[in-house]
């Protein structure tokens, strides 16, 4: 059964959330970091499809308004992270 | 001087376990390698005479190893007690590697220390990343545990505690003294392996850097056309997944 899943099922739905999701743009950069299908669910926003390590961010707006934000996504920068030595 | 220990993860019996020595014997000195078992122990006393250690750790084994937070612990703690032998005192670096993840160049350990100078790295990795605060599943997995941020607050030396990072567990390149102190640190709370290693390390105060372009062909499941010969075209010094030998 398990092997029915991954063999089949998932393939294809994870085709299915491709086709019907859109692009996902880095919100920093504006390239592309993958492509997925949002969908609000229960008062949360479900992200279906295989994306990377996505950070959700708030965009910043240039014109201020009381009704409307935007969600975006970002990815880490690699570590780089000094050496600490033990103090 | 430095003297690199390669420390390698096998679960085969004694006929494929020699295949997999041939194949190091090019790439490390037969004395400076590791075998480090975690098959059977009827089939660990039919293997060929090289240091070798039996890992007795359920955490390694399992069905589901992501899922069930597979541990590398017991691989660590038993080679940290193998280093801390008076004839083993001289290894001053490991390269851990799984049984599918070969070296393809004869210089790999060279083009390791290497690029740990370059880097000022304690701890050279593949597919390194920062996990925390992201859509990463694992990370997700880990953080309904309620005793897993707490954690990090309690080992961090670093200012922000709550970073934590990720690498693909295949192989890695460690100093002596990360290698040690992460093995020494208590696996209070089950962690997969993938993130406890590095997160611990990064905690301790050590610095990991990615292997960048060396991630090609060292990957989690196998590409069409991913094999030695191709790896060795495209300038890789390793490859995995490579499950036979030929």
């Amino acid at each position: 059964m398990n092997n029915i899943k991954m063999k089949i099922v998932r393939p294809v739905m994870l085709w299915l959330f491709r086709q019907l999701g859109s692009d996902i743009l880095d919100a920093e950069t504006g390239a592309v970091i993958s492509r997925a299908l949002l969908v609000p669910w229960r008062g949360r926003i479900l992200i279906l499809g295989t994306v990377p390590d996505l950070v959700p961010v708030f965009q910043p707006e240039a014109r201020m308004v009381q009704w409307k934000r935007t969600l975006g996504f970002t990815c880490h920068p690699a570590p780089d992270f000094p050496h600490e030595p033990r103090s | 001087m430095s003297r690199v220990l390669s420390l390698v993860l096998a679960h085969q019996p004694a006929v494929q376990i020699q295949q997999l020595l041939r194949w190091w014997s090019d790439y490390s000195s037969l004395d400076s390698l590791l075998i480090a078992y975690g098959g059977t122990e009827e089939n660990f006393r039919s293997l060929p005479d090289v240091p070798r250690m039996f890992i007795d750790d359920a955490r390694l084994k399992g069905k589901d190893l992501q899922r069930e937070k597979q541990s590398y612990g017991g691989i660590w703690r038993a080679t940290a007690k193998f280093l801390s032998e008076p004839a083993n005192r001289d290894f001053s670096h490991i390269y851990f590697a799984e049984y599918d993840h070969l070296p393809v160049v004869r210089d790999i350990h060279c083009k390791l220390l290497e690029r740990m100078q370059v880097e000022q790295a304690d701890v050279l990795a593949h597919h390194l990343r920062r996990v925390d605060g992201t859509a990463n599943p694992f990370y997700l997995n880990h953080i309904a545990d309620p005793a897993f941020r707490p954690f990090w607050r309690k080992i961090s030396r670093r200012t922000d505690k709550t970073t934590v990072l990720q690498m693909m567990g295949s192989a890695s390149f460690w100093t002596r003294e990360a290698f040690i102190q992460t093995a020494n640190q208590p696996e209070e709370i089950k962690v997969y392996l993938e993130l406890f290693l590095p997160s611990v390390a990064h905690h301790l105060g050590f610095r990991l850097r990615d292997l960048k372009e060396q991630n090609e062909c060292v990957r989690h499941a196998p590409f069409e056309y991913l094999s030695v010969k191709y790896a060795r075209q495209r300038g890789n010094w390793a490859v995995h997944p490579i499950k036979k030998l030929t």
